[in-house]
Order: C-alpha cells, then sequence, then structure tokens
C-alpha cells in the first residue's frame, strides 16, 4: 500500500514539476503585461506590484493598435481552418474507406509535402503570389497556408476515419442511407474529437505562423505574430507591451482549446463505449 | 524650433526614448507640414521635383522611431514631387531576407529598402542596385550645389561603396562607444579607458556583484551583427586583418589574442547571462545600474536616458573606444542606407532616386532630428553640418558628457572600411564566425579551436 501511494505521489510530484515549467512563461508574461518598464527590470523580480492596465491600452488603443492586426490573424486563421476543414473531411474519407485507384501513392504524396523545409519553397511562394498578384492579400496567405495545413489535416483525419467499424456504415447503407448521408449523419459524428483536434491544430498553426507570412504579407494582410516585433526595435525592447500582446495573442487560441476540448474528450468517450478496431 | 536652450531636463521631458508615442504624430502633423511654405528649401533645389509625378514606390524600412519620423514627413514628399510612397515596416531580421527575395527574383517589389551595408558586396556582385553615381551625376535629377554629398558622413558613404562605387545612400547610422558610470568611475578615481588594458582594469575595479554592479558587458549571443560586430571592432584593434595574401582569414594570432580578450572579459567581469545578451539587454542591465561599463551603438543613449526605466540618468558619460595593441580604436560604421533596386523600370528608378535625395538631404535630416515636432528626436543623422549645429548639439548633450564630441571624433577618426570583411558571401561567413565566437564564450571551446574551425568552413564558402 505505500508503495502504491509513493507512486501516485511521485506521479503528483513530477506532473506538478512539468506543470510549472509550462504555466510559468505564460503567468510570467500575464505579469510583465500588467507591471510597469521599471518593474519589469527591477531585481530582484517583483511577483507583488501594483497592477496597471496601460500596457493593454497602449497596445490596444495607442497609436501602433494591433486591433488590425488581431483581425488579420483572424482572418487568415480562420479562413485556412474553414478551406482547410472542408476538403480535408472529405479526402481523409476517401482513403480511409474507398478503393481509389492509386490511393497509396496519393497518401504518400500528401506527406511528401510535408517534407520540404518550409525556407526551400518560399522563393517559388513568392514568384507565384507575385505573377498572379495575390501578394500582401488573404487569398494569397491562406492559398500558401493551405499548402501544409491540407495535408497535415488529412493524414490526422485519415486515423481517426479507419478507426470507425465498417460495420456501423453498413448498417447505415442497410437502412437506405447513401454514402453522403451517412458520412455527414453516421461518420462525422463519430469523429467529431478526431475534427476538433485537427481544427485545434491548424487554427494553431495558421495563427502562429511566421516565416511566410512575414515573406509574403505587406501593408494590407499583416498578422499580429509580424506586428509583435514592432515592440522589439533595434532600439529597445518594449517589455510590457511585447508581454501585453502576447498575452492577447494567445487568448483566441486557448478559448479555442478550451472549446474543443468538450468535443475531443465526447469523442474519445465515444470510442471508448462502442469499441471498434482498426480495419 | 527653439532647441538651443535645450537641457538635459527639458531634452528628458520631452522623451526621447519614448518610442511608443511615436506614431501619433503623423495624423496630427500631415496637414500641417505638407504646407507649401513648408517645401521651400527643398524648390531651392535645381531640379524639377515633379517630373515623376504620379509614380508609387514601395520602401521597406524597419521599425525605429528614425524611421517612423521620416514616414510622418513623408507627405512632404508626395506634395514635393506627386510621387506616391508606401511604407512597409519589416522587423530587423527578416528585412534583409525580404529584400534579397525580392532582390533575386527581380521583381522589383521595393523600390529602395532600409540595407545593411555589409550587403552592398552581395548586391554588386550580382548587380541587384543601381550605382549612386548615376543619379548623383544627372543634372536633371540631382543638384549637387544644394544636395552637397560631401557633408554626408564619409565613412558611411565608404561602408556603402563598393570598389568606390556608391550603392546606398547613408540615412542613420551609429559608431560603437564607450559608455560608462560616471559615479562609479569618480568614486574610485578611474577615467575612461585610453586602452583595452585599462578598460580591464576599470571593469575590474568596478566590479562588485555582490552589490549587483558587473565590470563590464559586450554583446554575447551569436550573429554577425551581434557579437561579430563587436569582436570585429576587437580583431582590428589587435592589429588582424581580414585578408592574408588575398585570402580571407578569420583565424591566426592576432584573431586569438583578440577573442581571448573578449572571452576573458566576458568570463571575468560579466554578468554570466551576458553570453546570450544583445545589445538592448545590455543597454537595459546599464539602465539598471548593474553594469560599470560597455561599449557598443551611441544610439543606446537614448535607451539608458530613458526617463521611463533607467535609474542612471546623470550618471552616464562617453569615450571612445579604447585603443588595441595595435594602437588603434575601431569604431562600427554602420548605417542604414538607401539603395535603388535594379530591377524597376527606368522611371521609377528615377523617382526613386527623388526620394532617397529627400531623405537624405540635410532639410529632412533636420526636419527628422532636432526640428522634428513628435518626442522622438534621432541620435543618428547623416550629415556633418548637422553635427555641427548648435541646435543639435545642444540637443544631444542631454545623453550625458562627452557625448557629442566622443561620437564626432570617433565618426572622424576611428573608422576603418574593413572593419568587417566586405565579400559577397559576408551573410554565411558572418554567421559562421559569430557561432564561433558564441562557442568560445560558452567555454565549449578554446579561442584557437573555434576560430580553427571556422576558418575551416568558410574556406570552401569563399571557393564557391
Amino acid at each position: 500500500m505505500i508503495d502504491k501511494r509513493f507512486r501516485i505521489a511521485a506521479v503528483i510530484g513530477i506532473s506538478l514539476v512539468f506543470l510549472l515549467a509550462w504555466v510559468f512563461p505564460i503567468v510570467w508574461s500575464v505579469m510583465n503585461s500588467l507591471k510597469t518598464e521599471q518593474d519589469v527590470l527591477a531585481y530582484p523580480p517583483k511577483f507583488l506590484f501594483a497592477p496597471t492596465l496601460a500596457a493593454y491600452r497602449d497596445v490596444l488603443f495607442g497609436s501602433g493598435s494591433i486591433l488590425p492586426n488581431l483581425l488579420s490573424s483572424f482572418i487568415i486563421s480562420i479562413g485556412t481552418t474553414i478551406v482547410t476543414m472542408i476538403m480535408a473531411v472529405p479526402a481523409a474519407y476517401a482513403l480511409a474507406r474507398l478503393r481509389v485507384p492509386g490511393k497509396r501513392f496519393a497518401g504518400f504524396y500528401v506527406l511528401a509535402t510535408q517534407m520540404l523545409p518550409p525556407v526551400g519553397i518560399i522563393i517559388p511562394y513568392f514568384l507565384i503570389l507575385r505573377n498572379i498578384g495575390w501578394m500582401d492579400t488573404y487569398q494569397g496567405i491562406i492559398l500558401i497556408y493551405l499548402s501544409f495545413s491540407l495535408p497535415f489535416a488529412i493524414w490526422l483525419l485519415v486515423s481517426y476515419f479507419e478507426d470507425i467499424p465498417f460495420e456501423m456504415e453498413e448498417a447505415a447503407y442497410i437502412d437506405g442511407a447513401s454514402r453522403w448521408k451517412t458520412l455527414w449523419r453516421i461518420i462525422i459524428p463519430q469523429v467529431r474529437g478526431g475534427i476538433a483536434v485537427t481544427v485545434v491544430f491548424v487554427f494553431l498553426n495558421a495563427w502562429n505562423e511566421f516565416l511566410f507570412a512575414v515573406v509574403l504579407s505587406g501593408n494590407t494582410v499583416r498578422p499580429v505574430t509580424i506586428a509583435m516585433f514592432n515592440f522589439v526595435s533595434v532600439e529597445q525592447t518594449l517589455w510590457t507591451k511585447l508581454a501585453a500582446v502576447s498575452v492577447l495573442a494567445m487568448l483566441p487560441v486557448i478559448v479555442l482549446g478550451i472549446v474543443a476540448q468538450k468535443h475531443i474528450v465526447k469523442g474519445l468517450t465515444v470510442g471508448a463505449v462502442k469499441g471498434g478496431g482498426r480495419r | 524650433m527653439k532647441n538651443t536652450e535645450f537641457t538635459r531636463r527639458a531634452f528628458l521631458k520631452s522623451g526621447v526614448a519614448t518610442s511608443a508615442a511615436l506614431a501619433a504624430a503623423p495624423s496630427l502633423l500631415n496637414g500641417a507640414m505638407a504646407q507649401e511654405a513648408d517645401l521651400a528649401p527643398y524648390k531651392a533645389a535645381k531640379i524639377d521635383w515633379q517630373q515623376f509625378k504620379g509614380e508609387t514606390i514601395t520602401v521597406a524600412v524597419i521599425p525605429a522611431t528614425y524611421f517612423d519620423n521620416l514616414i510622418t514627413l513623408a507627405p512632404q514628399f508626395e506634395a514635393l514631387t506627386g510621387i506616391t510612397v508606401r511604407f512597409e515596416k519589416i522587423p530587423p531580421a527578416q528585412i534583409r531576407q525580404k529584400s534579397v527575395i525580392d532582390l533575386t527574383s527581380k521583381t522589383g517589389t521595393y523600390a529602395t529598402h532600409a540595407a545593411d551595408p555589409m550587403y552592398y558586396s552581395l548586391y554588386a556582385a550580382n548587380k541587384w542596385v543601381e550605382p549612386m553615381e548615376t543619379y548623383l551625376s544627372d543634372a536633371s535629377l540631382t543638384d549637387p550645389a544644394w544636395f552637397k554629398l560631401d557633408d554626408i558622413v564619409p565613412a558611411w558613404r565608404n561602408a556603402n561603396s563598393v570598389d568606390g562605387k556608391l550603392l546606398g545612400m547613408p540615412y542613420d547610422g551609429e559608431v560603437t562607444l564607450q559608455v560608462y558610470r560616471k559615479d562609479l568611475y569618480d568614486a574610485k578615481g578611474l577615467k575612461p579607458a585610453d586602452d583595452l588594458q585599462t578598460f580591464v582594469s576599470n571593469a575590474a575595479a568596478v566590479h562588485n556583484p555582490d552589490a549587483r554592479v558587473w565590470g563590464a558587458a559586450l554583446r554575447g549571443v551569436a550573429g554577425a551583427g551581434q557579437n561579430v560586430y563587436i569582436y570585429s571592432s576587437l580583431f582590428r584593434e589587435f592589429g588582424g586583418q581580414w585578408f592574408k595574401d588575398g585570402r580571407l582569414t578569420v583565424n591566426g594570432p592576432e584573431a586569438e589574442a583578440a577573442l581571448t580578450w573578449y572571452v576573458d572579459l566576458m568570463r571575468k567581469y560579466a554578468p554570466a547571462a551576458a553570453q546570450n545578451w544583445n545589445w538592448p539587454d545590455i543597454a537595459d542591465a546599464f539602465s539598471q545600474g548593474t553594469i560599470g561599463t560597455y561599449v557598443d551603438a551611441h544610439s543606446s543613449a537614448s535607451v539608458v536616458n530613458n526617463p521611463e526605466k533607467s535609474k542612471v540618468i546623470g550618471k552616464v558619460a562617453y569615450a571612445r573606444w579604447p585603443k588595441g595593441p595595435s594602437g588603434k580604436r575601431v569604431t562600427s560604421i554602420w548605417n542604414w542606407g538607401f539603395p535603388i533596386n535594379a530591377a524597376l523600370p527606368d522611371k521609377r528608378k528615377k523617382a526613386t532616386w527623388l526620394f532617397i535625395q529627400w531623405a537624405a538631404c540635410a532639410e529632412t535630416q533636420a526636419r527628422t532630428a532636432h526640428r522634428f515636432a513628435g518626442p522622438a528626436k534621432r541620435s543618428g543623422v547623416n550629415r556633418i553640418s548637422i553635427w555641427q549645429d548648435p541646435a543639435y548639439v545642444g540637443l544631444m548633450r542631454g545623453f550625458g558628457d562627452n557625448f557629442v564630441e566622443a561620437t564626432l571624433a570617433s565618426l572622424q577618426d576611428d573608422t576603418d572600411v574593413d572593419w568587417r570583411p566586405r565579400v559577397p558571401q559576408w551573410p554565411a561567413i558572418g554567421d559562421t564566425l559569430a557561432t564561433a565566437i558564441q562557442s568560445a564564450l560558452a567555454g565549449q571551446a578554446t579561442a584557437k579551436a573555434a576560430l580553427d574551425e571556422a576558418q575551416k568552413r568558410i574556406e570552401p564558402m569563399m571557393r564557391g
């Protein structure tokens, strides 16, 4: 018994250490965002201080407001997520279920697009967008983001589709449902957890992307990841404002994570009750 | 503007370093500043400013107050010339990447961009930018008597020239200076270092980590513009030559001595974290009173004098680089210059030249510096005449003792055009050297081993 209790204590202890390591930078950012520049640099580091919202006021409503950049990030990330999901769900289903000629090759091809280092393809992308006049446009950035979010989403979803027992589909066909109706009514509710996970990842990747955004965007499309750099100028780092922007940029992703978690957990339990094997 | 009677207090109140408020100015000033009367000093030039009316050019700059001031005044340029300017702000690390992509693909996206002087060799080797001479010597485009090219800091012009040809017009620049705590030095009866040995002994004298004062700090973080930026001055001061028998050489006895000095100073007298520090970190630490002295860009004076966070205001003084064993002082000759993209159509190249001429001329330099209506004044103006203008000098004196004198003397006497090796392969070579310096600073390799390794990696780059 002692042995077991010790083991639980050890697990909790180790988890706490990890949790602390993960949570600390976030807590620290939040704290810095509420400090004055002087408090940020204070030694020993201040954990108790008179909080101020000045940094938030400046980055939101000051001259260099990041609101347009947040909007820019939202348009890009939501656009990328919607288009990706519309295309990835049927594609993943087809790769998991249908007897399509060249399926294996298609699967590999999808994965292969993920193997190129992004820096290697940035010049071709730049030239393509430049030639079709889509530099610094939302459709341009979303198109480029699709090139890596789509393969990723398809591969993630395929495994979820494969986990659904074929018998469920057969039952639907016997009841007279078409393939589309089966996909929509039977399969998709089953992979809800998988879809939620994929949405979170695709959104997150698009939201955090920097390299392509910095090269392919301009004054019109300017996501928050790039605008953030205005606070790390060549002259000095404006720590409080940088922290405030970071916290603001984290919020949507955290909210999305919390919302999606409900579905992720539900998806897991559904699978657990019904069982099912890989086909 | 009456700036002749600027005291330190008034100067600091004006918030030289508060870059936060900087962009508030455009909307307020646009209307007022674009008026006809304001353009008179430009119209004194015997050229037709309106000859490229209707053209649109895009200019890439970095987020920095000195460019923000220029952007604020851009409506005046548009009123003067009828040319539309779009500015795009790109973070400093990415502006090089993005402009090289633009130049290499010949898309002409940026008519001009804030360029790193170390990139001109690469630009020249590929003919990506236009020689300035073409435009300077064309009487329909430039009035030499009005523009006064010779008034622009010669060191910066040299830095932006390849084989004697000027490729980018300096807009704003810096030199590296010794910045020190007058109060700490006075208490110990120290003088700012005249040579590197004294720099070390000064650092040792004020070094007192128990009281949270470290003797000195230099940039430690890896990067062609970070640790290499400081190391290159040391290397030259120790008598190092970048080229031996026409071969780029980064190792050898002088290099080892320079790097050993750097490593020893950092180990003994800098905070341990300084290995990963860049200039803003050093300035932040100095402003909190924890560093006795550092050598870095003169423009960092605005950070250590920022009333919002500095605790050392009134205790800061400046001096030139300490002399090295070779007897030389070697400061940096960094500047942001504007080149003309060779991929542009002819007419737009000329329109771009008008923009560059406007940005680099004495009138605009003054209007973006001491005569700027917003809070942020520039400390890197490109004109010798402005550095001698009492209105500007009075303002700059607010940064502390000997600031103007040290800056000017460094600009005139301590510059060295071969401060860093100017070769087209610089971006890759700079990175290699940066890694070598870092591994020595971190104690992963001896100075000799690190430099020999760098030499081995650099040789194939120079051949290729």
